[in-house]
């Protein structure tokens, strides 16, 4: 079911794509259907140009398109991303410190979450529960919500540095902005959902929007 | 313009649109990988070192186990869990390399067969149970109450070294036994005993980088002698230039024999006729001296006749007299090593003597053969073992009966020969004990097994059966948390063992680490070579201390020679070789996938047994490659698929060692034959090793053609002339030589 699901988001939002092939394989090579694709071709880059401007909050960027469904994931405490990253504004690579050094983004340890739950809100629920996995020196068994198949090399790093680091013009302090290219709005979310593909597809069309590496090998190693 | 008058351009340009588009389209098509979200569980730290970082990995210094050469190890390790493994380039044993048993070692700590709880023996069955009950089960056994009289005691164990065989003595001394068996079937104690005799040291190192020529007779250094990967490192330096020539004789072709400039097939037990006819042709043909050798020894290599030898051992006049060139226009520049096939045999102990004379003859002892390190604390030395241990064990049994026996390392129930007899004499042990890592063939007949932690799980100090440029103590660390909670490192168990006997001297080491980093702090403090201090943590991180150590030098004590020859025996005219290979060893690897999938290095076979056997014996019996045949001794029969193969002597047979399993894990078993199974008890003369490659054995086909699962299925080119060739013809003129 749940394999089906993903492939309807997958077509859904990528209509155009698969629409101009098979329409192209139905009927003649006509003039007609071909300046039509260039035309198509055309908007998109303009589109692409338009993302990309300057001012953006993310310059030099084109934010990959594609949307999905995810499920809600019962995590073993209800984590509050908006609270941390909407209202707080504590920045995504505060918790995720190893985003920006390593090819994952790392669930943050319970040392981190304790140092400033040991004094605040210690009367809620959520850390009431947070403190019991630390007392029996446990961390809490988060379920994973976003995955990629084994073959598929994915590094929070590199994107990190291409998107904010080594980009002229991003500021740091918008880095919820890159994150949400592939996660989405996580800073108005409770627990974190899958709401956008990470399919090959939503992949390769960031990369070659983005003028990333094409070689299978960067990725398929 | 329809589909149906496409013309040339329209179709191209048909194509790659349509290729374009399936591809935009199937990188949105769902994985075949199922990714479920909120399904895996991801365990974060709960307060990591500052260096783990998920995703990253750190390498940590440590030792291999998986021969007794104690490579230097770098292992990686990811979010708490080693991936890798790689040689440690601080190592002079392996100088960075690792070879590909090194590698997997990951596979046997990963093995899901791995034992996981401690077992007894309960009405037959063995049966879970608490390591409080287990150790309380020991003490009532092997404790200072026990009443247990020593010699009623037997420890057999693979090769030890460093705290852990210092412990094992102290609890042998304690138990006033001296019952310490140390068993392995790939050995080098025939050799041993030969430099003991002759040079005063068992164990001299060969230079063979320094070596111009090197003649082997049954030692496959490269393969599987005592240090393998020190060897070839040592070899790849010896073939840089000037390029250093190799000779080989050996009834099978091993991995040093298939890397030979020149490679004899000789006949199984004719090896010293062979090394005296060599000799002979160094003193008459180029006047090598034999004045410094004993008048009985001068006497037997005149009497040598080139023709009669070249009959006896199957290698021709010419090839002896090319390899004789080689050795003397090298004079304190060569190396002759036997062992192996050579040393394996009835009278193995004399072709390592009458080898040792040509090195004598040429001067190579104190230039390419020189003493080993006086290693500075001899309780720590390495104690390598051989079949004798086995032997030594059985004659235990046979003598006055066992009350309790320990097994760690070793599997003697499977290395044993049946003739032996050692399963049903170990009915009569009633307390057996296996420490193991995996259940075996040994550990099945055990009244309790004890899981033992792997070694990327366990504390040790190594001292290398070869030491390289300095003499070292390897340091083994744990490199991630043990898998299992119900296992225990050896040297913990021993450390409570000998709480029981002397509180007093053992009460205050909280575990084996403790006991370690203690006896480390107890080291004086010049012991490195470099004369500096070394801290425990520096240790550690090096992974090995190269140790201040003494010199020592050789004597050359040659007394006499005599080579007889292996009588005839028309009811079993062949040779059986159960050959080792740097892949399933002894068979202790058999449950690691890697080894069983990576070909043989000779035959390309993988996953199963097979025996090796000359052409022109394959015609006499009329059997191809992958026909079954039967294979008997005196003392039972194998069923084996053949493999017709050139580099076996036409007068012998050989089956690989490592397979033939019943009971060593979900890998190991029902792959092919054990040839230990079916060997004869005879032991190599002057010593007290099992004559291993002297067992004669008869050969019948019993199936026709069957699958014999190989890379490739040619040893030819196939006219790809991928490797410049010259005739059989031109070779005998120019052997080789530009």
């Amino acid at each position: 079911m749940l394999a089906t699901h993903l492939f309807s988001a997958g077509r859904a939002s990528d209509r155009g794509a698969s629409c101009s092939a098979s329409s192209l394989l139905s009927s003649t090579m006509s003039r007609a259907v071909a300046f039509a694709v260039c035309i198509l071709l055309l908007c998109g880059g303009s589109q692409a140009f338009a993302a990309g401007k300057k001012d953006a909050l993310v310059p030099n960027a084109v934010p990959p398109e594609g949307t999905y469904s995810g499920e809600d994931v019962k995590q073993p405490i209800e984590f509050p991303h908006n609270i941390h990253a909407d209202v707080n504004k504590i920045n995504c690579m505060y918790c995720h410190t190893y985003a920006r050094r390593s090819k994952v983004a790392g669930i943050p340890p319970t040392g981190k979450c304790m140092g400033c739950h040991s004094v605040i809100a210690t009367d809620k629920p959520r850390i009431k529960k947070l403190t019991e996995y630390w007392e029996k020196h446990e961390p809490p068994p988060w379920k994973k919500v976003h995955d990629v198949p084994d073959f598929v090399h994915f590094t929070h790093e590199k994107h990190l540095r291409r998107f904010v680091f080594d980009n002229k013009g991003m500021k740091v302090e918008n880095v919820s902005e890159v994150c949400a290219f592939c996660h989405g709005e996580v800073k108005k979310m409770v627990v974190a959902k899958k709401v956008k593909p990470l399919n090959m597809g939503f992949c390769r069309r960031c990369h070659e929007a983005n003028n990333g590496p094409h070689d299978c090998w960067k990725c398929h190693k | 313009m329809g589909l149906k008058n496409i013309n040339r351009r329209g179709f191209l340009k048909l194509m790659g649109w349509g290729g374009v588009g399936a591809t935009v389209a199937g990188c949105d098509m769902p994985s075949t990988v199922t990714l479920e979200e909120g399904k895996e569980t991801v365990t974060s730290y709960l307060m990591p070192e500052e260096y783990a970082i998920p995703g990253i990995g750190v390498w940590y210094s440590s030792t291999c186990r998986q021969c007794p050469a104690g490579c230097g190890l770098h292992s990686r390790v990811r979010e708490g869990r080693v991936l890798k493994l790689e040689g440690n380039p601080d190592s002079p044993v392996n100088q960075g390399r690792l070879c590909q048993m090194g590698q997997s070692g990951l596979q046997g700590h990963y093995n899901p067969d791995r034992v996981r709880s401690p077992k007894v023996r309960k009405d037959g069955k063995l049966v879970d149970i608490t390591w409080t009950e287990a150790m309380d089960l020991l003490d009532q056994h092997v404790g200072a109450s026990s009443g247990l009289d020593g010699t009623r005691f037997a420890w057999v164990t693979d090769s030890v070294s460093g705290h852990q065989a210092m412990l094992m003595d102290n609890l042998m001394s304690s138990l006033d036994s001296a019952n310490l068996f140390i068993h392995e079937v790939v050995n080098s104690e025939v050799s041993q005993a030969v430099n003991r005799e002759i040079l005063g040291d068992a164990t001299p190192r060969l230079m063979i980088e320094k070596a111009h020529a090197i003649l082997s007779i049954g030692n496959d250094f490269l393969g599987t002698g005592d240090s393998p990967v020190h060897a070839s490192t040592e070899y790849a330096e010896f073939r840089s230039s000037p390029r250093g020539v190799l000779a080989v004789a050996e009834p099978k072709m091993s991995l040093t024999g298939a890397n030979a400039d020149l490679w004899m097939a000789i006949r199984p037990g004719t090896e010293g006729v062979f090394a005296l006819s060599v000799a002979n042709v160094l003193a008459t043909k180029h006047k090598v001296a034999v004045d410094m050798l004993p008048p009985s020894i001068q006497d037997a290599i005149m009497r040598r006749n080139l023709n009669e030898d070249a009959r006896l051992t199957g290698i021709s006049g010419n090839h002896v007299i090319r390899v004789a060139k080689w050795l003397s226009s090298n004079l304190g520049q060569s190396l002759v090593v036997a062992g192996g096939t050579a040393e394996g045999q009835v009278n193995g102990y004399q072709n390592g003597v009458a080898a040792m004379i040509l090195n004598v003859m040429l001067g190579n002892i104190g230039k390419t053969i020189v003493a080993s390190h006086e290693f500075p604390f001899p309780q720590l030395a390495h104690r390598s073992g051989g079949t004798g241990g086995l032997l030594d064990f059985v004659k235990a049994i046979d003598d006055g009966g066992l009350d309790v026996a320990f097994f760690s390392g070793a599997n003697p129930v499977y290395t044993a020969p049946l003739a032996l007899g050692l399963k049903d004499k170990l009915a009569s042990v009633p307390f057996k004990v296996a420490f193991a890592q995996f259940d075996d063939e040994t550990s099945q007949l055990a009244d309790l097994v004890l899981p033992i932690l792997s070694p990327m799980e366990d504390w040790g100090t190594i001292v290398p059966k070869v030491q390289g440029e300095h003499a070292v103590i390897s340091m083994q660390q744990p490199v991630m948390e043990p898998l299992y909670p119900d296992t225990r490192g050896l040297g913990d168990i021993l450390l409570d063992l000998l709480k029981k006997h002397d509180s007093a001297a053992y009460g205050s080491y909280e575990n084996y680490y403790a006991y370690l980093s203690q006896a480390f702090a107890s080291f004086p403090a010049d012991m490195a070579a470099d004369g500096k201090a070394v801290s425990w943590n520096d240790a550690l991180a090096k992974g090995v201390i190269a140790v201040k150590s003494g010199e020592k030098s050789l004597v050359s004590k040659l007394q006499s020679v005599s080579v007889q020859l292996p009588e005839e025996n028309t009811e079993f005219p062949l040779t059986l070789l159960p050959t080792p290979r740097l892949g399933l060893w002894d068979g202790r690897h058999a449950n690691i996938p890697w080894l069983q999938e990576a070909p043989d290095q000779i035959s390309k076979v993988v996953w199963d047994s097979w025996a090796e056997i000359h052409p022109n014996l394959a015609k006499q019996l009329e059997v191809e490659t992958g026909d079954a045949v039967k294979i008997t001794s005196a003392q039972g029969a194998i069923e084996v698929k053949v493999y017709v193969f050139k580099g076996v002597h036409p007068d012998a047979i050989a089956v690989p060692l490592g397979q033939g399993h019943k009971g060593y894990g979900r890998y190991a078993d029902g792959l092919g034959v054990n040839p230990l199974e079916i060997l004869d008890t005879t032991a190599v003369e002057e010593t007290s090793e099992l004559a291993l490659y002297s067992t004669r054995v008869k050969v019948e086909k019993v199936r026709n053609k069957d699958t014999l699962v190989m890379m490739g299925d040619h040893d030819v080119q196939m006219g790809r002339k991928m490797v410049s060739t010259v005739t059989p013809a031109v070779f005998e003129l120019t052997g080789g030589e530009a």
